[in-house]
């Protein structure tokens, strides 16, 4: 990345300069913005950022709504974090549309701003780093049609209305359930992203229908809380979903869950903080970095098992190719 | 505190509480033909046994939040309760693969909160408002960082029978439900304590002046919300196979809303635990039927307020009537 | 004769400021802690940033001030304004001016004030249970009008307006002082005011006074519509769209600023001042807790600490 001799004597310069002793914190500066504290997908999301942060020695601040998911909250934080000046952020919004004039202060004050996870609805972004919601949505939604070999019936959990992560997964379900003909849908019902939620529509879903064949869920926790609804009522239909958090995973090799598609978090926080700091240091970042839509299955769910914890970022230059 | 209907130190007569128990049964009632009417899959025995199921896991909650609200008081941290005692309770059942460890901790954890939180009442003289508002954030503030968000899934499958298994063909939480309606209604009715806990409700200071020990009761209202809590928190996990921090996060306010509906009074001394019962019930059945119907999940908080509305309504003209007779 | 009587037995809002409730030793010692300790803290941008973040709830914590001074509740404050707010947003998109949409805002918050009141007076039904129903209400109409999205295309008036500076205040924190004041002038020199607290404690006294009960009683509670109105107009402003369930939880947050400032539930009694107090300290404790970058599950938990601590100050003192 840097070489070693140089990096060591320009932080021992600033170090010194500032009276203080030098520490691998002296570096960049990255608030990072996350929707809660309890979706597993933003903890790797933090998680990555942490790790990408440490290996390129700078030092990740993050700002999490106490309520979760709330505008108001996320609002405030971004103008609290703007009297810190940090050196850039990081950036997913609670919403994708009310969060606009938040990104607009951070623009106000100079402050370079990397776009990750969901696509913000306007403001400047150096940025946006991400899965294509879309084609996850059509790719996993596919993978579930053709394994019904095009027929059957079908219903679809569906995740926070107004969340542009639920927009695209949804348009995605639909498009590929056009390409299915034979394949009836009987139900799109919304279970929040929740996974009680999801359980509860299910259990009442599959009262209303005796033949369910497959599930489409657009998240993991609907997903697991599908398959808990079907094992208590002793039925069985294909379920797929998307994510691919080490939960998903783990219960697609276990065999309960056909597939999931992979959202990546972890990725998201590794290129999304990199691309911060690559930003700051003057090297080129691309306006987007969208992840290829992959299905996780039984056959390549190998690496995407791990916990966190044991992850490293992988290195730009193996995931930006340009 | 306005006096109800009764003397104080006595609960209200028996023939009130059956008066508005048989208008909430004859709702029931009214819901189900609706429904049945409406949708033909409402009337099968495996969707009824859904219904009961989804009501039992929100009546173990407001079993013991009734009690506190008997004493006019209100516990806003059953949610958060749930959530933590449910995440520390999956932690021991896969550490050390025991069921009965983890229902265990789960109950004691519930009961612990509940205690601090009659303690905050009664020994610190906070208004349990407050009290029980400000737990509902420090519980919440332990279980995020607790979890770290991550979430504790894979359990023995002995714990997946109490929340998802059937005795007979009935699901095992209906069995609870019932259980505890039975144990807490003779509580109310039968004992010493219960009679103490309404004569509180109605009227404190003339509980307290003949003799009642008012602080060991109110403690012992929070200690057995908090235990319900952690008890319904065992079952949660049960039914959905993993712990999360935040299932406690929808579980704060339709507790309530199923005492309240029950006939419950926020001004103490009045409700019954099979008023709270009937309650859940019609709280659940809105929710399944709408599923059933496909009515936009849009409509649901809309439904609730009202149902919640018209049932109180009735239930204070009905009193006032009683009254006007009385 | 008796009214006078209602009359001279209000407290001056003075008179607290003898015996300061524990929100006021807390709020001090919050100030000089994070000044102490952050430096970013204690500049006049954070404090401007304190006040914006603060106005909001200032907005919905005054009428909740006299609601529970009458021994009520308003559960339903946080999803009237979430409605408000969309139904403003929507006027603003269809192309029509702010003060129509205001006048829009302002209308329905108040019928969903009178909503509430009607049912705690009229029909008797407990206001905690009342605002239930009228929060779900509120909240599904949100929902249904917006399928549960945001509202945006709201045009370049209500942002500017937002963003405006009055002899170099923010709009927001000029629109909460001024209900301040209002809402003091109301509560403590006027004769509404003293029917207000009369409420609470004396109510057989406002009868007995030939005073019309009911009307008040109502109107403490189409007080907290209106307002809902009002911030309705800062919360759009600040989000550049409507969101219908934004705003879901502030009743909450503004029954705990109004409690911890010294209005108890049971005796009826109030001290506006101390809901400024409260709204402040809510919002100095956020702030500072941003600023030092604690931990977030650290910042949950302090909220809780921070509303029994002030309530244990104050029963410790002998105060409730």
């Amino acid at each position: 990345m840097k070489c070693g001799g140089l990096d060591v004597i320009a932080l021992a310069a600033v170090a010194l300069g500032m009276g203080t002793a030098p520490a691998w914190g002296d570096g960049e500066k990255i608030a990072l913005f996350t929707k809660n504290q309890t979706n597993p997908y933003f903890q790797s999301v933090r998680v990555a950022a942490e790790n990408a942060a440490k290996q390129m020695n700078a030092t990740v601040v993050n700002y999490i709504p106490t309520k979760p998911d709330s505008i108001p909250e996320q609002m405030s934080q971004i103008e609290d974090a703007i009297t810190k000046h940090p050196d850039a952020i990081v950036f997913i919004p609670v919403d994708f549309k009310a969060m606009v004039p938040g990104v607009q202060k951070m623009n106000a004050a100079g402050i370079p701003v990397i776009n990750i996870t969901d696509r913000v609805g306007g403001g400047e972004v150096v940025s946006y780093v991400g899965s294509d919601d879309y084609n996850l949505g059509l790719s996993t939604a596919r993978y579930l049609l053709k394994r019904m070999n095009g027929e059957g019936n079908v219903i679809i959990l569906e995740g926070v209305r107004g969340a542009i992560t639920n927009v695209e997964r949804m348009k995605g379900f639909n498009k590929a359930l056009t390409e299915f003909p034979k394949v009836k849908l009987l139900a799109s019902q919304p279970a929040n992203y929740q996974r009680l939620q999801a359980l509860q529509v299910t259990e009442n879903l599959l009262q209303s229908y005796p033949k369910i064949d497959g599930i489409l869920a657009a998240n993991d926790a609907m997903g697991m809380g599908a398959i808990e609804a079907l094992e208590g009522a002793n039925r069985k239909a294909l379920v797929v979903s998307i994510n691919a958090t080490k939960e998903g995973v783990e219960a697609v090799k276990a065999g309960k869950l056909l597939a999931t598609g992979d959202y990546n978090g972890y990725l998201q926080g590794c290129i999304g903080t990199m691309a911060a700091i690559r930003y700051l240091r003057k090297l080129p970042v691309p306006k987007e970095v969208v992840f290829p839509a992959t299905v996780i299955d039984s056959t390549n769910y190998q690496g995407h098992d791990m916990a966190d914890a044991q992850r490293t970022c992988p290195k730009w230059e193996d995931v930006v190719k340009r | 505190m306005n006096l109800s209907l009764a003397d104080s130190g006595r609960r209200p007569a028996l023939s009130a509480d059956v008066a508005t128990l048989a208008y909430r049964v004859l709702a029931v009632l009214l819901l189900c033909a609706v429904l049945a009417l409406a949708s033909e899959a409402f009337f099968t025995a495996a969707n009824l046994l859904n219904v009961l199921r989804q009501a039992s896991l929100v009546f173990l909650i407001a079993s013991g939040l009734t009690l506190v609200i008997l004493t006019a008081g209100v516990d806003l941290s059953v949610g958060a309760n749930v959530a933590l005692s449910a995440c520390l309770a999956a932690t021991a059942i896969k550490a050390t693969g025991s069921v009965l460890l983890g229902v265990a901790i789960g109950f004691g954890c519930g009961a612990g909160i509940g205690l601090c939180n009659g303690l905050m009442v009664t020994w610190l003289r906070i208004p349990p408002f407050i009290a029980t508002y400000g737990m509902l954030w420090v519980l919440n503030g332990i279980t995020y960082w607790y979890m770290a968000g991550d979430t504790i899934h894979g359990f023995p499958p002995g714990l997946r029978a109490l929340g998802s298994g059937h005795l007979f063909g009935v699901p095992v939480p209906i069995y609870l439900m019932l259980a505890f309606l039975a144990a807490g209604t003779l509580f109310t009715r039968y004992t010493t304590y219960g009679q103490e806990i309404y004569a509180i409700g109605a009227n404190m200071e003339a509980a307290r002046l003949s003799g009642t020990p008012v602080r060991a009761r109110l403690n012992l209202v929070y200690v057995l919300s908090g235990a319900m809590a952690g008890l319904a928190a065992i079952v949660y996990l049960a039914r959905l196979n993993s712990a999360e921090a935040d299932i406690g996060e929808s579980l704060t306010l339709p507790p309530i809303a199923a005492a309240l509906i029950g006939g419950t009074s926020l001004f103490g001394g009045v409700g019954t635990l099979t008023g709270t019962l009937v309650g859940s019930i019609i709280l659940t059945l809105v929710l399944n039927g709408m599923n059933l119907l496909a009515v936009n999940a849009n409509w649901q908080p809309l439904v609730t307020g009202v149902i919640v509305l018209i049932a109180v309504w009735v239930d204070i003209v009905t009193r006032q009537r009683a009254e006007a007779r009385a | 004769m008796a009214e006078s009587a209602i009359l001279r037995e209000r407290s001056h809002w003075a008179a607290h400021f003898a015996a300061i409730p524990g929100v006021g030793y807390i709020l001090a010692a919050m100030l000089a802690g994070f000044s102490l300790v952050s430096p970013g803290f204690g500049t006049w941008a954070n404090f401007s940033n304190i006040g914006v973040q603060s106005s909001i709830l200032l907005l919905l914590a005054l009428p909740m001030t006299f609601i529970i001074m009458s021994e009520g509740l308003d559960l339903s404050i946080g999803a009237v304004l979430g409605l408000c707010g969309v139904v403003l947003a929507m006027v603003l998109v269809d192309g029509r001016g702010v003060g129509l949409g205001l006048a829009a805002a302002l209308a329905v918050g108040l019928a969903f004030g009178m909503v509430n009141g009607a049912l705690v007076v009229g029909a008797h039904i407990p206001p905690f249970v009342a605002t239930l129903g009228t929060l779900g209400v509120a909240q599904g109409l949100a929902l249904v009008i917006t399928d549960g999205r945001s509202v945006v295309g709201i045009g370049d008036a209500l942002p500017a307006l937002y963003a405006s500076t009055w002899l170099g205040v923010p709009f927001s924190i000029v629109v909460a002082a001024a209900a301040y004041f209002v809402f003091h002038f109301l509560l403590y020199h006027t004769r509404f005011g003293a029917y207000v607290f009369a409420l609470g404690g004396n109510r057989d006294a406002l009868v007995l006074a030939g005073v019309r009960v009911n009307a008040v009683h109502v109107a403490v509670y189409a007080l907290g519509g209106l307002m809902a109105g009002v911030g309705a107009l800062l919360l759009t402003g600040r989000m550049n769209a409507g969101h219908p369930i934004a705003a879901i939880g502030m009743e909450f947050d503004a029954i705990a600023a109004v409690i911890v400032g010294g209005t108890s539930f049971e005796r009826g009694n109030g001290w506006l001042p101390g809901t400024l107090l409260g709204a402040l300290t809510v919002g100095v404790l956020r702030n500072g807790l941003n600023v030092l970058a604690v931990p977030s599950s650290l910042q949950v938990a302090s909220i809780g600490v921070l509303v029994i601590v002030a309530l244990l100050v104050d029963s410790m003192r002998g105060r409730s």
